[in-house]
């Protein structure tokens, strides 16, 4: 075909182990420098006494003498901070809905969200340790609501409403139902701003969720955890709770890269382009 | 010409459009237009920027409300002529949706009109056959070259059967020799489908090759100056670009853009169908 200069030619499905190549390949800069890092860490920490920052084998050592106490909190630090994204996720997507349907619904809500937006949440953490209780996981997610909600709203707003004018004049063309440009223009359309938004919510919410911690709640959580370890000396400890509040927020954040590729496949391979 | 004796597809009469202008009074954007459109008639509306050629279109296809006048497609009003999904329409950009496969772009409007699935599947291999894009079906839009991703949009505009194809500068942000296989093709659907067809375009030799009649309009106010009779015989050909008779076409076109009206027409477009331009044309001898 004369002018199908750029058409790319349907790629043949890829071997699992040539993928599994091409994966090591691409990741191989990134794991070298991690391990790099790992073992120059090691040897500058090495040797006896108490450090703010111990050697990484230190850290494992601490987790491995906590590992019951460390497990059990990370478990409900994680509960905390998923359920706390969830809530601010369906209240962010109820809100930008409603603002994207109705003039009058941006107007009533959008000052309001800014104004939420502009709180320092550390501020409002023992008002919402206070109001939910302090020991009810719930009071932690919803600090972690509060800080998830924001940009899934902003983002899925924008996704409703940023429709190219010509893609609803071709829906006029068809005399489709508002409906009918919801479900086939304005939610696709959306898709890729929600999953922009979730990913940064992910990191979110589990800072929401600690930061409510350090303000008072069971022992049984990392921010509790990291708080009391450090104040008798025991930064081992402290490590492996911030370190395994990192691997909760990390490995939420690849569920949801995972769930965008299942989704809108689509939107992955134009941005790889 | 095929089917001109068939009826009539558009009627404009003393249409006019003014627009509200921020801060006070109106431009006028169109003033005066009366056409009919004969079915099966393939007119082009060429114009300078302003002239209010895509505009017009939009009237015919109601996604604008002229100030005035009168409009009728297939004989209805146009609101009615949507409804009945009477038109398809193609814009200057694809507006093909990224998260669609090729087929399921084309299949949309199928999907919204509630097209049995069973035929839905044929009609769209039928029309990217046309369009000659069989082979790219579950291809993505990005992946697909600008001029391809318009002949997605065309087979999009063609699928659900509609008695008149609207098209605004349809090929205006393409190469010159993507243009002209465009060109090429859409006249080949033309031929092959009977379709009315309603081409907005700034192009002079894209206006003359594809025509039966080119509209030629001014600006300020958006006004039908010329309707020239394009008597090139049918089917056209890259030989047809180069007969003389093609040349002194577009040189009727270009004069009377630029304002020179043919002889024995000052008068107004009402005396101007056609022949006058082309007798102009031979006496000049070509290209002026």
């Amino acid at each position: 075909m004369a002018s199908s200069a750029r058409a790319v030619p349907a790629r043949p499905s890829m071997g699992l182990a040539a993928r599994a190549v091409r994966l090591v390949i691409d990741y191989l800069p990134a794991m070298a420098v991690l391990v790099g890092a790992l073992v120059l860490w090691e040897v500058l920490t090495a040797g006896p006494g108490r450090r703010v920052l111990p050697a990484p084998s230190a850290i494992v050592a601490g987790f491995d003498a906590n590992a019951d106490l460390l497990t059990r909190s990370a478990m409900n630090t994680y509960w905390e901070a998923i359920g706390g994204l969830a809530i601010g996720t369906v209240a962010g997507l109820a809100v930008a809905f409603a603002t994207a349907r109705w003039v009058s619904a941006r107007e009533a809500l959008l000052p309001i969200a800014i104004a939420a937006n502009s709180i320092p949440i550390i501020a409002i953490a023992p008002i919402l340790n206070n109001w939910f209780g302090v020991l009810n996981p719930l009071s932690k997610m919803m600090m972690a609501a509060m800080l998830v909600f924001f940009p899934v709203m902003i983002n899925v707003t924008r996704g409703l409403v940023s429709v190219h004018p010509a893609s609803l004049e071709l829906m006029r063309s068809y005399a489709t139902s508002d409906w009918t440009v919801l479900t086939k223009v304005r939610i696709p359309n959306m898709l890729p701003f929600f999953f922009t938004a979730l990913k940064v919510g992910t990191t979110l919410s589990f800072i929401g969720a600690i930061v409510g911690e350090y303000f008072g709640g069971t022992s049984a959580v990392l921010g509790r955890v990291i708080l009391t370890s450090m104040s008798s000396g025991r930064f081992d400890v402290a490590w492996a709770g911030i370190l395994l509040g990192a691997f909760g927020a990390i490995a939420a954040y690849i569920a949801v890269v995972l769930i965008e590729r299942v989704v809108i496949p689509w939107h992955s391979a134009l941005r790889n382009q | 010409m095929t089917n001109t004796s068939a009826g009539t597809a558009v009627r404009l009469a003393d249409v006019e459009k003014s627009f509200a202008v921020q801060g006070g009074g109106e431009t006028v954007a169109l003033q005066g237009i009366n056409l009919d459109i004969g079915a099966g008639e393939f007119v082009s509306l060429i114009g300078p920027s302003g002239c209010g050629k895509s505009t017009l279109l939009r009237i015919v296809a109601d996604l604008i409300r002229p100030t005035s006048g009168t409009v009728e497609v297939n004989g209805k009003s146009p609101h009615r002529a949507r409804l009945d999904r009477d038109y398809g329409m193609v814009f200057q950009a694809p507006v093909l949706f990224d998260w669609r496969t090729v087929e399921a772009n084309v299949r949309l409007p199928l999907e919204v009109m509630n097209v049995a699935r069973s035929e839905r599947e044929q009609r769209v291999r039928e029309m990217l056959e046309l369009v000659e894009l069989g082979g790219f079906l579950r291809h993505y839009p990005h992946q697909l070259s600008g001029g391809m991703q318009q002949r997605v949009a065309i087979a999009r505009a063609l699928c659900f059967q509609p008695a008149i194809l609207l098209m605004d500068e349809p090929f205006g942000a393409l190469d010159e020799m993507t243009r002209e296989r465009l060109n090429a093709e859409v006249l080949r659907i033309w031929a092959r489908l009977g379709t009315t067809v309603i081409f907005v375009t700034h192009s002079i030799p894209e206006a003359v090759f594809l025509s039966t009649r080119v509209v030629v309009m001014s600006a300020r106010p958006g006004r039908i100056t010329t309707v020239v009779d394009v008597d090139l015989p049918q089917p056209r050909t890259e030989q047809t670009r180069e007969t003389d008779r093609y040349y002194e076409l577009v040189t009727v076109v270009r004069e009377a853009l630029r304002g020179r009206l043919p002889a024995g027409a000052q008068d107004g477009p009402a005396a101007l169908d056609g022949h006058p331009a082309k007798q102009r044309a031979r006496a000049e001898g070509g290209i002026g």
